[in-house]
C-alpha cells in the first residue's frame, strides 16, 4: 500500500472552509473503497525527517493544516487496507473460548483422544466452567455496553491473529481442566483462587467504568489521566485486575497451559501499559500524581480502593518507565522503594 | 573502547574459523564415507563433529542479544532451533533414522552453506571486508541449498514419526500435580507445520539480504 499525494488545489477554495470529515469523504466519493476508517491522511514530511508524521485529526478544519495563506495543501494518503470495528473483532475474539470452552466439559471429546470410558467430573472442574464463561461473557457485554473506543476500526487481518491467540489458548486450557485424569487441588486452594479472582473481577469492572466515563458517548476524550480506585496507584489499573484475575484461576485450577496463558497475557498487557504510560506523559504536562508509594501501599487494600485522589504530582523526570513496569505487575501488594 | 572492539574482533575471527573447521571436518567425512562404503555409514562419521559444530551455534544467539553481531535474533533463531531439534531431538534421539539416504544430503547441504558462511564471516572480522567471490558465495548458493536442507529436514522428521510414537521417548503423561502433559509425537507434527510457513518466510528473508548485499556491493 504505497501513499499516494493527492494534491487538492482544484478544489482549493471549498476545502479551505471544509473539516478534515469533508475531506475524507471527498476521497471516500471519488474511489469507492477507501472508506474514512481506511485512510490514513498525513502531512508531508521533510525527506530524512526522522520525526513522526502528522496525522491529520477529523475534528479540525483543513485551513488548520494549510501554512499561511497558500491555497492549496498537500496531504499524503495511506491505505490502511479492510477495516474491522474493535466491537466485531472483540466479539469474535471472546466468542470462540466463550464456546470452545464448554464442549471440553459437556461432550465427549476425549474418546478422540484415547480416552474411553467414563468421565468423572469434580466440582472445581464446574466451578471453572462457570467462572470461564463469565468472564468472556462479561467481556463481551462490557464490548457492546461499557467500552468507548479512540480508535473506532482496526485492520481486517487483526481478526485472524487475535482470534487464533484466544481461541488456541481457550482450547489448550479446557482441554487440561476438563481432562478425564484431572488432578484438583484442596478445596481451600480452589476457594482461594475463584474468590480472589472474582474480586479481582468486579474490581476490573468498576476500572472499566471509571475508563468509560473519561469519555463522551462519540468517543471524543481522547486520552486523559484516569483517577480514583486503583488507578491512582498504576496507570492501567485495568490490566492488573485482568492479570490478578487470571492468577486466581490458576490457583484454583492450577494446569501449566493456564500458567503459560497468564504470563504471555501478562507480557502482552504491560507492553500495552507501558505504551499507555508513555502516551499519557506526552499529553499532559505533568506526570501521572504516581506517588512515593511508601505510604500508598502501608494501606490496606480496603483503603486503597476508597476514592480518593492523590495531589501530589511530580516532574516527569522522577517517574521512569520501569517504576511504572513493578508498579503495575505488583499492584498494590508489593512493597516498593522509590526515591 | 577500542581495545573492546579490537577483543570483539579476535573473539569472532577465532569463533568463525574454529567452526569452519569443524563444518570442512563434516563436509570431508561424509563425502569420503558416501565414496567408500554408502549412505548407511555417514551419521556414524560425522556424528561428533556435526554436533560440536552445530551446537557451538547456539552461541551466536548470545552474540545477537548481546550486540556482538548485527543479525537479528528473529531470524538466527528459528534456524538454529530446527538445526538443534534435527540434530539431537531426531537424529541423536532416534537411531533408527541414522542409516537414511537423507542424512547425506542433509548433512552435505548443511555443510556447505555454513562452510561460505562461516569463511565469509571469518574473513570479514580478521581483514575487514571479504571478498566479491565469497560474497557472492554467501548470498547466492543458499537458493539451492535451502531447499535442499529443508527437503531433508522435514524428510527425516517424517521418517522418524514412527518411531517416535512407538518408542514414547520424550513424552509426559497425566495425571500429575500440575496437570500437564507433554506428547513428542504431536510435537514433531507440530514442527512440520510450522516448516510450512517458516521456509517461505526464510527464504524470503534471504532473497531480501541477497538483494541488498549484492547491490550495495556494486554501489562501493
Amino acid at each position: 500500500m504505497n501513499p499516494v499525494l493527492c494534491n487538492f488545489d482544484c478544489i482549493c477554495l471549498w476545502i479551505l472552509q471544509a473539516t478534515v470529515v469533508d475531506l475524507q469523504e471527498a476521497i471516500h466519493r471519488r474511489t469507492k473503497k477507501y472508506y474514512p476508517a481506511r485512510q490514513r491522511l498525513t502531512l508531508p514530511l521533510q525527506p530524512g525527517s526522522k520525526e513522526r508524521p502528522v496525522v491529520l485529526n477529523y475534528k479540525k478544519s483543513v485551513k488548520d493544516y494549510c501554512d499561511g495563506n497558500s491555497g492549496n495543501l498537500t496531504v499524503v494518503f495511506k491505505d490502511l487496507g479492510p477495516q474491522v470495528s474493535y466491537r466485531i473483532l472483540f466479539f469474535w475474539e471472546y466468542l470462540g473460548p466463550l464456546l470452545i470452552y464448554p464442549i471440553f466439559y459437556f461432550f465427549p471429546v476425549y474418546q478422540y483422544f484415547g480416552y474411553k470410558g467414563e468421565r468423572l467430573i469434580h466440582p472445581v472442574q464446574t466451578y471453572a466452567l462457570y467462572y470461564w464463561c463469565f468472564h468472556y461473557f462479561k467481556r463481551i457485554m462490557e464490548t457492546f455496553f461499557v467500552h468507548r473506543f479512540s480508535h473506532a476500526t482496526s485492520p481486517l487481518s487483526n481478526v485472524f491473529r487475535n482470534c487464533a491467540y484466544y481461541w488456541t489458548f481457550g482450547s489448550y486450557i479446557a482441554y487440561y481442566v476438563n481432562h478425564p485424569l484431572y488432578t484438583p487441588v484442596s478445596d481451600l486452594q480452589m476457594k482461594i483462587g475463584f474468590g480472589f479472582g472474582l474480586v479481582c473481577q468486579v474490581a476490573n469492572f468498576y476500572c472499566h467504568i471509571l475508563l468509560r466515563n473519561l469519555r463522551s458517548p462519540d468517543g471524543n476524550g481522547g486520552y486523559q489521566i484516569p483517577h480514583g480506585f486503583l488507578f491512582n496507584i498504576v496507570t492501567c489499573a485495568n490490566y492488573t485486575t485482568e492479570i490478578y484475575q487470571w492468577v486466581g484461576f490458576n490457583i484454583a485450577t492450577q494446569t501449566v497451559a493456564g500458567y503459560v496463558f497468564l504470563v504471555v497475557a501478562a507480557a502482552i498487557m504491560t507492553n500495552w501499559a507501558l505504551a499507555k504510560h508513555r502516551r499519557l506523559r506526552k499529553v499532559t504536562c505533568f506526570s501521572l500524581f504516581l506517588n512515593k508509594l511508601f505510604p500508598i501501599l502501608l494501606h490496606t487494600l480496603k483503603e486503597a480502593c476508597a476514592s480518593y485522589t492523590i495531589n501530589r504530582g511530580f516532574n516527569s523526570g522522577f517517574l521512569s518507565d520501569s517504576s511504572l513496569y513493578q508498579i503495575h505487575f505488583l499492584g498494590c501488594f508489593s512493597i516498593y522503594v522509590s526515591s | 573502547m577500542a581495545f573492546f572492539s579490537l577483543l570483539r574482533r579476535v573473539y569472532l575471527t577465532i569463533y568463525n574459523w574454529v567452526v569452519f573447521f569443524g563444518w570442512a571436518q563434516v563436509l570431508f567425512l561424509a563425502l569420503s564415507t558416501l565414496k567408500e562404503s554408502g549412505h548407511q555409514h555417514v551419521y556414524r562419521a560425522v556424528e561428533r563433529p556435526l554436533q560440536l559444530a552445530q551446537t557451538a551455534a547456539v552461541l551466536e544467539i548470545f552474540h545477537g542479544l548481546v550486540g556482538l553481531v548485527r543479525s537479528p535474533i528473529t531470524a538466527t533463531l528459528p534456524q538454529i532451533g530446527s538445526r538443534l531439534y534435527v540434530t539431537w531431538g531426531i537424529l541423536w534421539s532416534f537411531p533408527e533414522v541414522q542409516t537414511h539416504v537423507l542424512v547425506s544430503s542433509l548433512v552435505i547441504s548443511w555443510s556447505i552453506t555454513e562452510i561460505i558462511r562461516y569463511s565469509f564471516f571469518g574473513v570479514k572480522e580478521l581483514l575487514g571486508f571479504a571478498p566479491a567471490w565469497l560474497l557472492w558465495l554467501r548470498y547466492s548458493t543458499f537458493m539451492l541449498l535451502y531447499p535442499t536442507g529443508i527437503t531433508s529436514e522435514v524428510g527425516l522428521i517424517y521418517v522418524a514419526l514412527p518411531y517416535i510414537k512407538e518408542s514414547a521417548k520424550y513424552c509426559l503423561r497425566m495425571p500429575n500435580k500440575w496437570n500437564f502433559s507433554f506428547d513428542y509425537f504431536y510435537a514433531a507434527l507440530l514442527v512440520l507445520a510450522f516448516y510450512v510457513p517458516g521456509s517461505p518466510h526464510m527464504y524470503q528473508y534471504m532473497l531480501g539480504q541477497r538483494k541488498r548485499a549484492l547491490s550495495k556491493s556494486k554501489r562501493e
